[in-house]
Order: structure tokens, then sequence, then C-alpha cells
């Protein structure tokens, strides 16, 4: 089950505006395939003002990967850059599209962040 | 001349390494090869004729994308009688080209077998000094009637070489083959089209569309004199300094990313970085070398560092939130993560150093919208410096790696494992905190309050950052002082102790301007002094430190990159002499090089080798390196942006000569600038 691509869209769709992308415009269609079927959502980015739906149609950049790996993207468990590179997905159009947009995925999930320095620890 | 036997051209990220005849038998040792992209597409190349190995004459390196040679049948050690003459003239632009003609001399016909061996291992670029044994792939090869095809392939991901030849060949596994015959004076000639191929599952190549300037002959060659004819023109009474630059100027056209090669400012987010690698580090540092030359190279890197600055926490490739990146790669070992390349972010001083070009680049260009457009990217910035990497909680930037596996221990310019020490020659705990990345921290804060206050409309923050700013120059000068020794130390280990070793780091705290001035003169006595300075630049640390090693990569040898900023300093602080001294050591160092500066040469006293003796296996051309004759140009001929014109006041040694630059670009239009060396350095000497 795509439970978190689901929630990564209609988060996406909600929040209505990202800081991060305020330097973007464009769609990105995201064809999200499993055997015969395909699923479509597309975002639409207008200086950072985001729009999601799930039509099929034209887009600047359409990215292609299954629904499988799409939700370890949108989980963090993967990373997109890695995963382009891999050809575990793929890229159409305007590839700028797809690599600023991946800036707003969440990292690994038990990633810890900078150490703070605590004397007694060592 | 290239200083081993190895030819090398490149375009971009593809180039080739090849032995003087154009063979390429790659092997740990002698890693040659046609490399794409992280990856080598070709790993054997090696030309025949009826079974012989061919003997170079001569190779010609004619452009940084093409190179020829000549070659006659035959070992080196066989008297050579040459009745056939074998030319290879090679290009890459995109894909790897190769024209053979061969001559018949002799007064009878010939018959040939002319042979080209041909495999690829695709090594990851991180591969290539290793054996290359257990791919975790497969690799194939395919022989068609009209094309060679090597490939690899690891689950979706597949790299191949497409080989195919103009004159009809015959193509095996294992290469290709064509009968020839020639009558007396009659010659052949065929064109090898080598194509590299990244592929996706739909059979699509991942660089499709990422392609910013057309991959002909013609065209590299329209966009090579276009780059020149742009940059500013150097004349010199002393041929060797325009000689140098112009050997830069080419060298910078060669090391640029695609995407640069649009022409910079127009387009925004020029062309995302797919298919470059990207330090962020060195990146910025060679823009700032060459702001005065050719500035459009610091708006391109700007923009493309700021679109990939960090957004989440990701251990694995030490990325924070306003973190700038260290590097991008695009081979295997990015791709399945045994390498954190995508990108990766372990380094503490790309981030402060990035909101200092956009300063110096706005100081120059006059493009304020650009400042405008990253202001958040270096707000963000500024706010990993206060929350991120203040590891210690006591103001300073501190790193440690988090990524034990495959991150760097050390996370400034001096990445050696063993290039931060005490002075007992010990090496201290982690976390780390290096005195040059300090001092970018306070020229960051100094820079980003004039942006503020000019461009942001914010003097709440500008007064903020400058107030920091002063405070971090007031602890620094407590904490890092070695009293007893007149300098600044190396580092810090995370309990406040000094790693108290004389460094050429110093000199770049000239540069920041965190230097307290009444100390300024014992920093410039001690960079032009003998410990440091060796008659050509100053070592990375200084002789009689228990580490020193004058070919120690970074505890000894001399980078020319490193000596260019401390000759920016000593400038700053006004010790133009001094700064005259170092830059005149490197650039009559280049002359050795024929105007292209190594990564780094060994520490030897000048007197004692009497020629800059280059590291074992030091990089050239190298982006850091060709930048600097053109920051010490801009040093000794005192170029400043001075309220919205330039500023030129020169100090050259005499032996110099006159030196004009003309043409140069800024938000004064272009202008030109005249000096004549007047300053004899003997004295200063004594």
């Amino acid at each position: 089950m795509a439970d978190a691509t689901t929630r990564f869209f209609e988060d996406l769709d909600h929040r209505g505006y990202d800081p991060l992308l305020a330097k973007l415009s464009g769609t990105l269609r995201f064809d999200l395939h499993e055997g015969p079927q395909t699923m479509h959502w597309l975002v639409r980015i207008e200086r950072g003002e985001i729009q999601v739906s799930r039509q099929d149609m034209e887009a600047d950049t359409v990215i292609g990967t299954s629904p499988a790996m799409f939700e370890e993207l949108v989980t963090g468990r993967e990373n997109g850059l890695a995963a382009l590179l891999r050809g575990d997905m793929t890229v159409t159009g305007d590839a700028r599209l797809i690599v600023q947009l991946e800036r707003i995925f969440p990292g690994p999930p038990y990633t810890e962040g900078p150490r703070r320095y605590r004397k007694e620890v060592r | 001349m290239a200083p081993s036997h190895t030819v090398r051209i490149l375009d971009g990220n593809t180039f080739v390494v090849s032995e003087a005849t154009g063979d390429i038998e790659a092997t740990p040792t002698e890693p040659t090869g046609l490399f794409s992209i992280d990856t080598r597409f070709l790993s054997k190349w090696v030309l025949t004729v009826n079974g012989e190995r061919l003997n170079a004459l001569s190779y010609d390196d004619l452009q940084y994308y093409e190179s020829r040679f000549f070659l006659v049948p035959g070992l080196a050690t066989h008297y050579v009688d040459a009745k056939l003459s074998i030319i290879r003239e090679r290009a890459v632009g995109g894909s790897f080209r190769e024209s053979i003609t061969i001559l018949n001399h002799d007064e009878k016909a010939v018959d040939l077998e002319i042979r080209m061996e041909a495999a690829a291992d695709f090594a990851d670029l991180f591969e290539v000094k290793d054996e290359i044994l257990n791919k975790k792939g497969e690799v194939y090869a395919e022989a068609d009637a009209d094309q060679l095809r090597l490939g690899y392939r690891r689950g979706n991901f597949r790299r191949e070489t497409l080989i195919s030849s103009s004159e009809p060949a015959r193509y095996d596994r294992n290469g290709f083959s064509y009968t020839v015959h020639l009558e007396p004076n009659e010659q052949w000639d065929t064109n090898i089209d080598v194509h590299t191929q990244a592929l996706g599952p739909g059979g699509r190549d991942l660089r499709i569309g990422l392609r910013v300037h057309g991959t002909e002959r013609l065209a590299l060659q329209h966009d090579l004199e276009e780059w020149i004819a742009k940059a500013p023109k150097v004349n010199s009474e002393h041929d060797q300094v325009a000689a140098t630059y112009r050997q830069c100027i080419v060298d910078l056209a060669a090391l640029r990313f695609a995407p640069l090669s649009l022409g910079g400012q127009t387009l925004p987010a020029a062309g995302l970085p797919w298919f470059m690698t990207m330090f962020g580090r060195d990146s910025i540092l060679t823009c700032l070398q060459t702001l005065p030359f050719t500035p459009e190279l610091s708006a391109t890197t700007l923009r493309i560092l700021g679109a990939l600055q960090g957004t989440r926490f990701d251990d694995f490739r030490e990325e924070d939130p306003g973190r700038i990146l260290h590097e991008m790669r695009y081979g295997e070992s990015a791709a399945f993560e045994e390498q954190p390349h995508s990108p990766y972010y372990g380094s503490v001083d790309a981030t402060p150093l990035f909101v200092v070009l956009l300063d110096e680049y706005e100081r120059w260009s006059g493009d304020a919208a650009l400042v405008k457009e990253l202001e958040q990217e270096c707000r963000r910035a500024l706010r990993w410096i206060d929350d991120y990497a203040d590891l210690v909680g006591n103001g300073y930037i501190w790193y440690e790696r988090r990524n034990t596996d495959t991150g760097l221990e050390n996370q400034c310019w001096k990445d050696s494992w063993d290039s931060i020490s005490y002075a007992d020659g010990a090496l201290p705990p982690f976390p780390r905190a290096t005195c040059e990345v300090q001092g970018y921290a306070y020229d960051a804060k100094v820079r980003a309050a004039r942006l503020a206050r000019e461009f942001w409309d914010d003097p709440g923050y500008a007064d903020q950052l400058e107030r920091e700013a002063a405070e971090l120059k007031e602890r620094f000068n407590r904490d890092w002082w070695v009293a007893d020794r007149g300098f600044y130390a190396l580092a810090l280990d995370p309990d406040g102790r000094q790693c108290d070793v004389l460094s050429s780091n110093i000199g770049h705290l000239l540069w920041s301007g965190i230097v307290a001035d009444d100390r300024a003169e014992q920093i410039a006595a001690h960079l032009v002094g003998d410990r440091l300075f060796t008659g050509w630049g100053v070592r990375t640390l200084a002789e009689g430190e228990v580490r020193y090693n004058p070919i120690g990569y970074h505890n000894g040898t001399v980078w020319p990159f490193d000596t260019s900023f401390c000759a920016w300093g000593l400038r700053r602080y006004g010790f133009a002499e001094e700064a005259a001294t170092v830059a005149n050591g490197i650039l009559e160092a280049a002359r050795y090089f024929d105007g292209r500066l190594p990564e780094a040469f060994g520490g030897y006293p000048r007197e004692q080798t009497k020629f800059p003796v280059e590291y074992p296996t030091a990089c050239s051309p190298q982006a850091w390196s060709t930048g600097a004759p053109l920051l010490l140009l801009r040093t000794m001929l005192g170029l400043e942006p001075h309220e919205g014109h330039l500023a030129v006041e020169p100090r050259l040694p005499v032996g110099m000569g006159r030196i004009e630059v003309l043409d140069i670009p800024g938000r004064w239009g272009r202008v030109d600038a005249f000096a004549r060396g007047r300053l004899d350095l003997h004295k200063l000497a004594e």
C-alpha cells in the first residue's frame, strides 16, 4: 500500500507553499508503474506555490519509478539522487525540477544530526 | 609536454588519459582510460599493425580537447626504419572520436592487418587505483556487423560503450580489425566513434537534454575562442607572466563544468549539474581567485551550490540544513551508496565561503539581483554556522564526521588524515576546529552584514552580524594565539588545547581579516620567514615541526592556491612587499611547469633544488592551481573594487618589468590596469 506516497502528496498540496521551492516554476508528473497499472501524480509549482492533482497530462518533467521505490523515497529510506543515478527512478524533460523537488523529501528516519560534544561521555 | 608519459585531454567530466602512443592499458599504477561521469568506459585501447605495437615519434596536445600522435611500427628499442607512418588524432566532446591515418612511404605495395584491442572494465573513479576484481554487476560485450558494444549492468544501472568505424571493420568481442592494401604513397583513413551511454530502464540516457554546448570539434573550438576573447588580455615585458596567464585561461576553459559554458549569468539556475563533478570548496576558492578575469563563473557556481544547499539531516551524506555541499559524483559507488557523494556535505569551510564569494562577487560585478536572489540561501548558511557547526558550544565551527565508514575525518581543506596535529606530533581527538575556518566565518558575517544593510533592507540583522563578528574576533584572538611563539594555533581540540604548530593557515587568517592589527606584522614575518617560505611558496607546515616533511601532502608541500591566498592576506594588511615576494615565487615556479601549476610541489628550499619538485601524484591541471596566478596578478597589481570603480595600486618586484591587464570586467564596464616593477625584493630578505 502506497500510504506514505498519498500522505506525501496530500501534505504537499495542503502546505500550498514551500520556501525551498520559491525559485521554481514548472510541472512534474510522477508515473508510478506497477505491472499494467500506472498511478499518476501531477505537481504544479509556481514560484513555490504548489498544487497537486492526480491528472495524467503533459508535464515539463516526467518521473518514472515503482510505487514501492517511491514509498521509500518519501519516507527518507532511499535517497532521490542516488536512485536516479542507479536507474531506479528515471527522469525525462527538465531534470532541474526533480533535483529541486527532491530537496524537500525527508532525510533518513534514523539519522541523528550533529552530535554535541559532551566531555563526560568520552 | 606532459610531466609523465601520459597524455590527457578533457571536456567537462569526459576525459582520456593515455600513453604517449595513444594506447590505453589500464593498471592500478597507470590508471589510463576513457572516463565520463566518473566511470571508465575504455580500459584497453591498443592499436597494432600486422601484430606489432607502435612507437611514438611525437605527440601534440593541440587543444585541451584534442591531441595527435605520430607513430611508426616497432618498439623504440629497434632501429626505426619507417616505411609506414601512422597518425592518430583524437578529440573528446561528449563522445570520444579518433581518426587513424596510415601512409605507405615504401616503393612497394603493402598488405596490412590493422587491429584495435578494446575493452572496458567500467571501474568507478574510486576504484581505478585498485585491482578491479569483484564488480558486483555483469560485464558484457556484443559484436555486431557494424559496431562493438561493451556494457555493464547492475540492477537498473547500465553503462555502455559503443564503438563504430567509418571504414568497414570486423568486430569481435575483444576489438575490431581491418585488412588494408596500400599502393606506394597511398594513404588510408578511418574515423572511429566511441560513444558512452548512461542508460536508465527505458534505454534513455540520463544525460539527455543536459548538453549545453555542441560536442562537435568546431563547436568546441568556437566555445574556446569566445572564452579567450572575453577574458582580459595580459601583456608583460617578462613574457613568462603573459604566457602563464594565457595557459591559465585555457585551462580554466577546460575545467569548466558543462553548465558554465552556457555563458553563465543570463540563465537562472544554469542547468542543474547532473553531470559534472563539483567540489564546494574548490569551486568557490577558484571563483574567488578568478573574479577579476572570469566573473561569470562565480554567478553560476553560487546558483548551483545554492540550489543544492542542504535541507535535512542525513548522517551518511553529513547533510544539515543550510550546509553547502562538498562533493558530487555520478558513478556506481555514489549510485549504490558505497560512497556518500550524492552529494556529500562533509566540509566545514564551503558554507562560510559561499557567503564570502557572494559578497566579493557583488563588489566586482554590481549584480544586486543575485544578492537578492540568494538572500535565503545566505541566511540559511549563516544559521548553519551558528546552529549546527558549533559542536562544542563555544562559538566556533567544529567538525566530527557522522559517516564513520566513508566520511572525511578532516573536513577542512587539509583533508588528509594526519594534517592536524599538536606540536609533539600527536593527533588531537574530535571534534576539531581549524583556525582558517573561523576566519572564514568571521569574514562571512562581516560581509553578510554589508549585504543585509545594502540589499536586504535588514539593518537589524546587519547590526547583529557585526556584533557577532566582533565577538568572534575577540574570542579567537584570545583562544588561538600561541603567545610564546607568536602565531595562531592550527587548530583546537574540544577541550580547548591548541594544536600549536606553525602552518600556512595563518595566511588565510590575514585574508579573512580576523587577525588583530598589532599581531599582523608577526604573522607576515612568519609567512616570508625561512620556516614557512621556501623561495617558491609557503609550506603547508613549517620546517622544524615534528610532522614536517617536504613531500608530506599537507605537512610541508607548497600548494600554489594556498600561497595565493596568503599573498592576498598579506596585501590586505598592507604588507605589499611580502605579498609580492610570495607571488613572485609562485609565478617563477610556474615557468617550470609551462605555466600549468600542479596541485602541490615539494617544500624543499629553493636554493637546494633550484627547481620546484612536483609532488608525486599531484593533479594537473587543477582548478585552484590554475586560479593561483590570476589571484597573484590581482594581488600584485592591487586591483580592488572601490566605490564603484576599480582601484589599481601596483606593487611589483623589479624583475617583473611592465605588466598591463586590459579590459578588466566589472561594474565599471571594462578598464585597463598598468604596472611596473619597482620593488627590490632582495632588500626584504636581509
